[in-house]
């Protein structure tokens, strides 16, 4: 979605593309399949089969065409976007890390740690400036939603957290 | 007040504390100091807003609010006739922040099914209190041909399968309704199931997509009082005091007698002391003055039971639907 | 006039100091509320709820469209500024007002915002004026058929989303569709493709889906050193809307009104359908289609027009018919309820003032929005001044926050999780989003009502052909599908004029 797609970043290579198309069409397969367990249908009309199973047929001529597509016009200028493999992976680690912890931890503790690794550690802005915006983020959003609009946030539930409350 | 037998009218949906046992033992204590302050109760309401399950929910929100001195949030999750919604009611922790307002003969029937799969099981749910009873009717359109019950049962006879009839969803309490109705008098209703609500299938109705009306008595009552609706039978022993002019199924020679129940439930396995409070506070919340007036307006007549007794209630519908279920079953 | 007397009476009514109070509080309480992740209209409103419970009913409903319009508001003001819709309403904004926000235009897009609310806001409630009850009819003509066929016209947009691949946007669309079918079968109750997982019988949340693919897709596609541009804080004079930002908003006003009011109309439909369609009308018939989804101020206009057109036009259905059409009418059904009030016909008959009283504090709300939140736009725009990187890392606990709060349980921050990879798959393919969003959301729709039709005909398909508006509706829906292959033999100097190539 971003304008930065002026070409530097054509893919090298047809591969992700490929694997994308690849991919489709497995969830096409998928779908088809496991409709067929569901039903199609009686004479009363469509059942709870009916759909997917047209869509995962309709998935997998489309990604069909989509490669056909590709070997008419090999040289087809795309807008796709390439991106930085490290900045994936660091997002989505840390994402996956908060959430898994977000039951034991409780939202204070582990939310802190988010903050403090992406703008401590990632973004450098200063330990000081990042250890106050990380407590606000944290202490004071965890306040901020469960005593004043009451909406609750996830606590610790590990024994030596639990205790004190967090 | 009005008389008990309306007040069987208004749905009661609460499950029996007597079979809930089963998961909840690890949080024994964690009902002391429920409800914690700054966490929000979730009221389920698995039908379309305006119905009247969602109506009956909305009213007792403010009390209840006041009563468990927390906000309560009423979320609609409508869709498979309730399913969706009891569904994801039972899946909950049950730790008292989620309850539901259900239906019966819905949530007694849905689990019972098993081509529908249902990832819930009666038992999974527990109840906490009824609401009210409310008889089922069958309504055409003001300017309808059909003078009279007799007139639409015995044209339905003599061109079976082609007249349509509103539901909320299969298997639900107007869809058992068409099927007895089918089965006792020998028509041959068509139904259509509104999967979503009530309020789906009063508008189907008052755009005239669908000739006959199958609901309950707080679903016609206005769109009487507006001339939309001609309400020809009340399937219940005794007329209804809001519609005095209705004849009952059996005064025209009809045996049919339905009707949805409409209460409130909560996953199976809550720490006592957190049923004890939820149960207290819907007691307080569906027999405030005010509240039962609301309803009474809406023809919806109170008819409460506690946990205990709209456990047995339920007991009671499991067995009888078990019956007729097979009316209902696709062929 | 009968009509005109008696709504100046209601505003004579609204307009007391103390409501007026309520309503300017309920409306700033609302914004900021609805700002925040996880917190939409109908949260926001059962959160302030008790603030309601003491006043009078002219009061307490007023304060309630003053915090719906609100926090309606406040979801807007997240998709553009910080690509993360808050609710389902607001979500297609998010393309078009988040790229404005990368030029610096962030202040255009929410003024815009919120005039365009305005705007959609009055003219429906003018509507409901002037002709509820022809109008409440209206929308009953639409029964399941005509609703599917309605549903297959909001489809066929796809084609005018696609961009410059069919085929790519076609996926797109058949993704979502089948995204839109994970949990329990709408209509026979079987689980579909839940992998399992009970927390899947319920559905994928669709806020989840979209903050993953628009707002975490949109994080994880940062590269360091090449998005310096991103969201560059507005000076003071591009707060303002230009002259052309107006002239190419009026007709996006037009089109979002008409579109959001006629489904509005509609029991059944949502806000997001209208922003959706009104999103997609502006990509088919806008004089600067090739424009949207790079920035273009229509693709704000339009969409924020048309959900706010929505909510009032269904107020329609439930003063005429007593039928709530969407969940946020459903909560405003709830305060008549409370008031011991039935909402329907027989409300302007037993309770005329109060019924214009309410009317009359529509405009009030709507008014508020505008004079309340325009000034406003300075102040959250200067969210953006915070660097990037600080931003990012507050951005994504947000996102984190609003996952949660969904269902209260991790399950769907994980859901957020992975539709983001999935959106950077997407975007990295250059396969659009929008249509994915689209069909995700009307993918139900047809699926029931399609159902409900066949019910109706007792398994005949011939109901979609023998009922004229039916008729008609798929019609159009096929002219839709076959323009673009019509386009194909536009002569080669007009393509060459297309800006985009």
């Amino acid at each position: 979605m971003s304008n930065d797609a002026t070409g530097s970043s054509v893919p090298s290579g047809r591969w992700p593309l490929l694997i994308g198309q690849a991919v489709i069409a497995l969830i096409g397969l998928y779908a088809l399949l496991g409709s067929l367990k569901l039903g199609l249908g009686s004479a009363l009309g469509p059942g709870a089969g009916f759909f997917p199973a047209v869509l995962g047929i309709f998935l997998m001529v489309l990604a069909v065409l989509w490669f056909l597509q590709g070997r008419a016009t090999p040289t087809e200028q795309t807008e796709a976007e390439s991106f930085d493999g490290a900045q994936v992976g660091a997002v989505i680690l840390s994402l996956v890390i908060l959430a898994a912890a977000l039951p034991f931890l409780g939202f204070q503790l582990s939310v802190f740690a988010f903050l403090m690794y992406h703008l401590g550690f990632r973004a450098r802005i200063g330990w000081v400036k990042a250890v106050v915006i990380s407590l606000c983020g944290s202490v004071g959003v965890f306040y901020l939603f469960t005593t004043v609009l009451h909406v609750s946030l996830p606590v610790a539930t590990l024994l030596p957290l639990s205790m004190i409350g967090i | 007040m009005k008389r008990i037998i309306t007040a069987v009218a208004v749905g009661a949906l609460t499950l029996a504390a007597a079979g809930c046992s089963a998961s909840g033992a690890s949080t024994s204590n964690a009902g002391a100091d429920f409800p914690k302050n700054g966490k929000s109760v979730e009221l389920l309401v698995s039908f379309s807003p305006g119905g009247p399950v969602d109506t009956a929910a909305r009213l007792i929100q403010p009390v209840l609010e006041k009563e468990l001195g927390t906000n309560v949030e009423v979320v609609n999750k409508p869709g498979a006739g309730g399913q969706i919604g009891y569904t994801s009611l039972a899946n909950a922790k049950p730790d008292g922040y989620t309850i539901g307002a259900v239906g019966s003969p819905s949530i007694v029937v849905i689990p019972m099914d098993e081509a529908r799969g249902a990832a819930f099981k009666r038992e999974d749910l527990q109840p906490l209190a009824r609401q009210v009873v409310d008889p089922m009717v069958i309504a055409v359109q003001a300017d309808s041909k059909y003078k009279n019950l007799k007139d639409l049962l015995e044209d339905s006879k003599a061109k079976p399968g082609s007249i349509n009839a509103t539901t909320t969803g299969q298997m639900g309490g107007e869809h058992f309704a068409i099927a007895q109705i089918n089965e006792a008098t020998g028509a041959e209703l068509s139904p259509v199931h509104f999967s979503e609500g009530a309020s789906q299938a009063s508008t189907a109705f008052l755009g005239k997509h669908v000739d006959v009306l199958v609901g309950n008595i707080s679903e016609v009552i206005d769109l009487q009082k507006q001339g939309k609706a001609k309400v020809l039978g009340v399937m219940d022993k005794e007329r209804a005091e809001v519609l005095p002019d209705v004849p009952t199924f059996s005064e025209e020679g009809y045996d049919v007698v339905a009707a949805t129940a409409r209460g409130y439930a909560a996953p199976a396995g809550l720490p006592e002391d957190v049923a004890k409070k939820l149960e207290a506070a819907l007691q307080a919340a569906i027999e405030d003055e005010s509240v039962v007036s609301k309803m009474d307006n809406l023809g919806l007549t109170t008819s409460y039971q506690d946990s205990a007794e709209y456990g047995k209630f339920w007991t009671k519908q499991e067995a009888d639907y078990k019956k007729v279920l097979p009316l209902v079953q696709a062929k | 006039m009968d009509v005109l007397n008696e709504l100046m009476m209601g505003f004579a009514e609204a307009m007391t100091w103390q409501n007026l109070l309520f309503a300017f509080v309920g409306c700033l309480l609302g914004t900021v509320i609805g700002v925040l992740p996880g917190i939409g209209p109908v949260a926001g409103i059962a959160l302030l709820i008790p603030l309601t419970l003491n006043l009078d009913p002219a009061g307490s409903i007023i304060m309630l469209c003053a915090i719906f319009y609100g926090t309606t508001y406040g979801g807007t003001i997240t998709s553009v500024l910080l690509n993360t819709p808050g609710e389902a309403a607001s979500a297609i904004t998010a393309i078009d007002g988040y790229q404005m926000t990368k030029v610096g235009r962030a202040g255009v897009a929410l003024t815009i915002a919120a005039v365009g609310s305005f705007i959609g806001g009055t003219i429906a409630t003018v509507g409901l004026v002037l002709a509820a009850k022809p109008l409440g009819s209206l929308g009953l003509l639409i029964g399941p058929p005509e609703f599917f066929a309605l549903v297959v016209v909001g489809i066929s947009l796809l084609v005018a989303l696609a961009g410059r691949s069919m085929v790519r946007a076609l996926i797109s669309g058949a993704l979502g569709l089948l995204i839109s079918m994970i949990g329990i079968d709408p209509v026979m109750g079987a689980p579909r493709f839940t992998f399992g997982m009970d927390r899947l019988l319920d559905g994928v949340s669709f806020v989840a889906v979209i903050v993953g693919i628009f707002g975490l897709s949109e994080i994880l596609s940062y590269r360091p050193g090449k998005n310096q541009t991103v969201t560059q804080t507005p000076g003071l004079r591009a707060l303002l809307p230009t002259r052309t930002d107006w002239k190419r908003s009026t007709p996006a006003f037009a089109r979002g009104t008409g579109i959001g009011f006629a489904m509005g109309l509609i029991p059944g439909m949502t806000g997001s359908v209208s922003s959706l369609l009104s999103y997609g009308a502006e990509k088919k018939f806008s004089k600067y289609r090739n424009e949207l989804g790079r920035g273009a101020i229509e693709g704000v206009a339009g969409p924020e027009t048309a959900n706010n057109a929505h909510a009032n036009g269904a107020l329609i259905p439930l003063f005429t018919l007593g039928i709530p059409a969407s969940p946020t009418i459903a909560v405003l059904m709830g305060a008549f309820l409370q008031q011991g009030l039935t909402p329907g016909p027989t409300l302007f008959a037993e309770h005329s003032t109060l019924a214009w009283t309410i009317i009359a504090s529509l405009f009030i709300g709507n008014v508020l929005l505008l004079v309340l939140n325009v000034p406003l736009v300075g102040l959250w725009t200067s969210i953006l001044k915070v660097p990037y990187p600080i931003l990012a890392g507050l951005i994504l606990m947000f996102m984190v926050v609003g996952a949660y709060t969904i269902n209260f349980s991790v399950f769907d921050v994980f859901v957020m999780i992975i539709f983001g990879l999935v959106g950077l798959g997407l975007r990295r393919l250059d396969i659009p989003l929008a249509p994915m969003v689209l069909t995700l959301v009307l993918g139900p729709l047809m699926e029931r009502s399609l159902r409900e039709s066949l019910d109706i005909s007792h398994g005949s398909f011939s109901i979609f052909f023998d009922r004229p508006i039916t008729m008609v509706l798929l019609l159009i829906a096929l002219v839709i599908v076959c323009s673009p292959l019509l386009k194909l033999r536009k002569p080669a100097a007009l393509v060459a004029e297309d800006p985009e190539s």
